[in-house]
């Protein structure tokens, strides 16, 4: 190995958001992407497109919060969208109860809070790998979508529901609000709290972080937690989105999560990653797919090249990072 | 038994970055002979031995092996020439089985396939003209210690091997087994096959030796033949480094008792330690490597669980340890390994110094910026610590700087008891003068000090009061007055010493 020089260092060093003088090659690669669709489909560049690609990225922008915080400490959450799933369900099924809309809200939530703190138990107490625990859950959560629907979608269309999926705020989609939210909670988390330290720490180095006197089991069953919330609140905007519950809507969501955190720099390895990156990928993933919408390529053909972007990203970064452009 | 020269080293030198681990050193194998290795911890024992077995090229000096002079490229040319080892962490698969192993990388062929019935004969022929009484068959994951060795002795031998270096082989092994070992060592001696065998119990050195070579800080202090030399000789060859700075203590009154540990056993390598340390003391822990203290530390700190014993801190009884308890009764862990156990090394040094005070800084959860800023640069300052920046991640600092970092995240905590597990180590001369001076000046506040050191200068000059450990076991205490090199090293080998 060659002798460390002493330069400014990853991207944490300067502070927890992305900075200009330090650009990450996914931003790059989302201007390129707009640039290309821009010229290449005529109803890219307009206003309503705009608003239709923030609709479109807000869950994802949730569901990749969630990811990111569960990669932090060096963890994979692969049960979170299944858990969207289900979530969305048991909000539908408290609204056909007769409950009110925050009852639902609550229920879905709650779901995710069972979930994750079902995964944190097994990965904290039980000593699973966290890809074992959360694969048990990613079936249990989609098999009980399956049972409680009877494998047919759900419908609601209480008005202050559909509100929560379908409503905006001036101009701004509802589901963009939430999200908007939801980061602004997982940046204070992270950046603003002693459990933010310890999650960035614990991937840092584990062992370290325990014989610091962390209790660091209960933070890591903490952030299987939050995960689980944020992924069913992702699942209730769904449904309400969608005035149902569909018992495979989540499918493949886990995917596009992990996958804008990893685009967004957040690295499996030593807690290496920042929030802000995981926007740029939830931006990536979403412009991808609203531009190949727009130019008329199959929804079928979007996982596919999804993952070519992601391997073709990460190879990008390890070369740059091979020739000392970026650290 | 006068055999021939196998193997004859002269002048070899081998430099790591800011260590010169072996300087000119001669040393040479006869035929039927079991040349011991002795020497304290870091004399340099490892690096010849991984010298002559091809892993690491020498910078200067020649090899020869029956008297031709050789270089060895790699350690698979090194077993071509004969050359055969065996490390203290064996090489085995655990889940193929014992002729497998055996054959590993050069199994025999027949039309392309495995051929497992030559693959077992032959294994069966070798085991049984080591008289080794184990199944070719039986996984290597199902044997027990004693007999993975043997399945590396086959292994080293099944490529012809005439020189066999052995790492310690005792280390791992119950006293029927070391016999067992013994037995074949014999065997093997009398097919003329010469053995370098590196210890660190001087018993064996009559028991098994013929020669025995001493190494102290790289370089070589003599050659006896065994029948010529006593322990105490040895241990006389074996000490003796110089003291290279002076040690600022001030000594004064111990205060009340701080720690107390009694019998505490855990795991496999801990098999009963009990000692006490009071306020204003600093207590060493000396041992040789894989005495336990390392494991000592980590069990007192709750970082692993013991399954006997008990701990008090402050008089107070400690019930279901674990360091987060353990750091809310005042105690903090300097870890051997900072890299692994004392640093989050992505992370920065204002972040790994608050890391262990969150709770006690920030107890309503957000961590003030303005605050940590406050705190940190107080510790900066007071410790001297050399950064640009508190930003800077700690991977880019110096190891005397990262030992300080780990300093400051317990005084951040307001500990009162440290344990310091080899508190210089890696660390260059300056920063080391410096450690020890915060290490004076801890105890004359009156905090409570657990140092474990291999450097016997450093447990003598800085102690107190010296424990010393072999094999699991708290077995010597003794008071700085009565401290020397040769009685602590003699204590840690387990060699009689008159109190």
């Amino acid at each position: 190995m060659s002798a460390v020089t002493p330069q400014p260092a990853n991207r944490r060093e300067r502070g927890p958001l992305v900075v200009w003088n330090h650009v990450p090659p996914v931003a790059w690669v989302v201007l390129l992407l707009i640039a290309f669709f821009g010229v290449t489909a005529p109803g890219f560049f307009t206003a309503g497109n705009f608003l239709n690609i923030m609709l479109q990225g807000s869950v994802l922008l949730i569901m990749s919060v969630a990811a990111t915080l569960v990669i932090l400490t060096e963890g994979i959450d692969l049960s979170l969208g299944s858990v969207l799933t289900l979530a969305g369900v048991t909000a539908v099924l408290t609204l056909q109860a007769g409950l009110s809309v925050p009852a639902a809200v609550l229920a879905g939530v709650l779901t995710g809070v069972a979930c994750g703190a079902a995964t944190g138990f097994l990965i904290t107490a039980g000593k699973l790998p966290p890809f074992i625990a959360t694969l048990g859950m990613m079936g249990i959560a989609a098999g009980l979508a399956l049972v409680l629907t009877r494998q047919g979608a759900i419908y609601s269309d209480v008005p202050a529901f559909v509100f929560l999926g379908g409503g905006s705020l001036g101009v701004i989609p509802m589901p963009t609000v939430i999200a908007v939210l939801v980061f602004v909670f997982g940046w204070i988390v992270l950046y603003q709290t002693d459990f933010g330290r310890y999650i960035i720490s614990i991937g840092g180095n584990e062992m370290g972080t325990r014989l610091s006197g962390v209790n660091t089991a209960w933070w890591k069953f903490l952030t299987y937690v939050v995960a689980g919330a944020l992924a069913a609140l992702g699942g209730v905007i769904m449904a309400a989105r969608l005035r149902a519950a569909d018992p495979i809507v989540g499918n493949g969501w886990e995917f596009d999560a992990i996958a804008a955190a990893i685009l967004g720099g957040t690295s499996f390895e030593k807690g290496n990653g920042t929030l802000g990156g995981t926007v740029l990928g939830v931006l990536l993933i979403s412009v991808l797919r609203n531009g190949l919408n727009v130019v008329g390529v199959g929804a079928m053909w979007q996982p596919a090249l999804i993952g070519l972007v992601i391997i073709a990203a990460i190879v990008f970064d390890v070369m740059l990072k091979q020739r000392g452009v970026i650290q | 038994m006068e055999g021939r020269l196998l193997i004859e080293a002269r002048g070899i030198t081998k430099t790591f970055p800011g260590v010169r681990a072996l300087d000119g050193v001669d040393f040479d194998l006869k035929a039927g002979e079991t040349h011991i290795l002795l020497g304290e911890n870091g004399a340099g024992k490892s690096t010849l031995m991984k010298v002559l077995a091809g892993a690491y090229q020498p910078d200067a000096g020649t090899i020869a092996l029956d008297g031709r002079t050789v270089r060895m490229a790699n350690p698979r040319h090194a077993q071509k020439l004969g050359v055969g080892i065996i490390y203290q962490e064996f090489n085995l698969v655990p889940y193929m089985n014992v002729a497998q192993n055996i054959f590993q990388g050069r199994f025999p062929h027949r039309w392309g396939f495995l051929d497992h019935a030559t693959m077992h004969a032959e294994s069966r022929k070798l085991l049984d003209s080591l008289n080794m009484d184990i199944d070719t068959r039986a996984k290597v994951v199902n044997l027990g210690v004693a007999q993975q060795q043997m399945v590396e002795v086959a292994k080293a031998l099944s490529v012809q091997s005439r020189i066999l270096i052995m790492d310690e082989p005792t280390a791992a092994l119950t006293d029927r087994e070391i016999e067992q070992l013994f037995a074949t060592i014999h065997r093997l001696k009398q097919q003329g096959i010469g053995i370098i065998y590196i210890s660190h119990r001087l018993q064996e050195v009559h028991q098994i030796g013929d020669r025995v070579t001493v190494f102290r800080d790289g370089r070589l202090i003599g050659t006896r033949a065994v029948s010529q030399v006593t322990l105490d000789e040895l241990i006389g060859m074996m000490v003796g480094r110089t003291i290279t700075h002076m040690f600022p203590r001030d000594y004064q009154p111990r205060g009340p008792e701080a720690l107390r540990v009694e019998g505490v056993v855990s795991g496999t390598r801990l098999r009963g330690a009990s000692l006490t340390v009071h306020g204003g003391e600093i207590v060493g822990l000396a041992g040789l490597v894989g005495a336990g203290r390392t494991e000592l530390a980590r069990a007192i700190f709750g970082a692993d669980p013991y399954q006997q014993g008990q701990v008090w801190v402050f008089g107070q009884p400690v019930k279901a340890a674990n360091p987060d308890k353990m750091v809310k009764l005042g105690m903090g862990l300097l870890p051997e390994d900072r890299k692994a156990h004392g640093l989050a090394m992505l992370l920065s040094l204002s972040e790994n110094i608050v890391l262990a005070s969150l709770q006690r800084l920030f107890p309503r959860r957000f961590v003030d910026a303005g605050t940590e800023r406050e705190v940190v640069a107080r510790y900066i300052s007071d410790l001297r610590i050399a950064t640009p920046s508190p930003k800077r991640l700690v991977q880019f600092l110096s190891g005397g700087t990262q030992q300080k970092v780990v300093l400051a995240k317990w005084l951040c905590t307001h500990s009162r008891i440290f344990i310091f597990d080899e508190p210089t180590r890696g660390i260059d001369v300056g920063a080391k003068a410096e450690i020890h001076g915060f290490m004076n000046e801890l105890v004359k506040q009156g905090a409570a000090l657990l140092m474990i050191s291999s450097d016997l200068p450093e447990i003598l000059g800085m102690s107190d009061r010296v424990y010393v450990m072999r094999q699991g076991r708290v077995v010597a205490e003794v008071p700085r007055d009565k401290a020397t090199q040769e009685r602590i090293v003699a204590y840690a080998m387990g060699h009689e010493v008159e109190p």
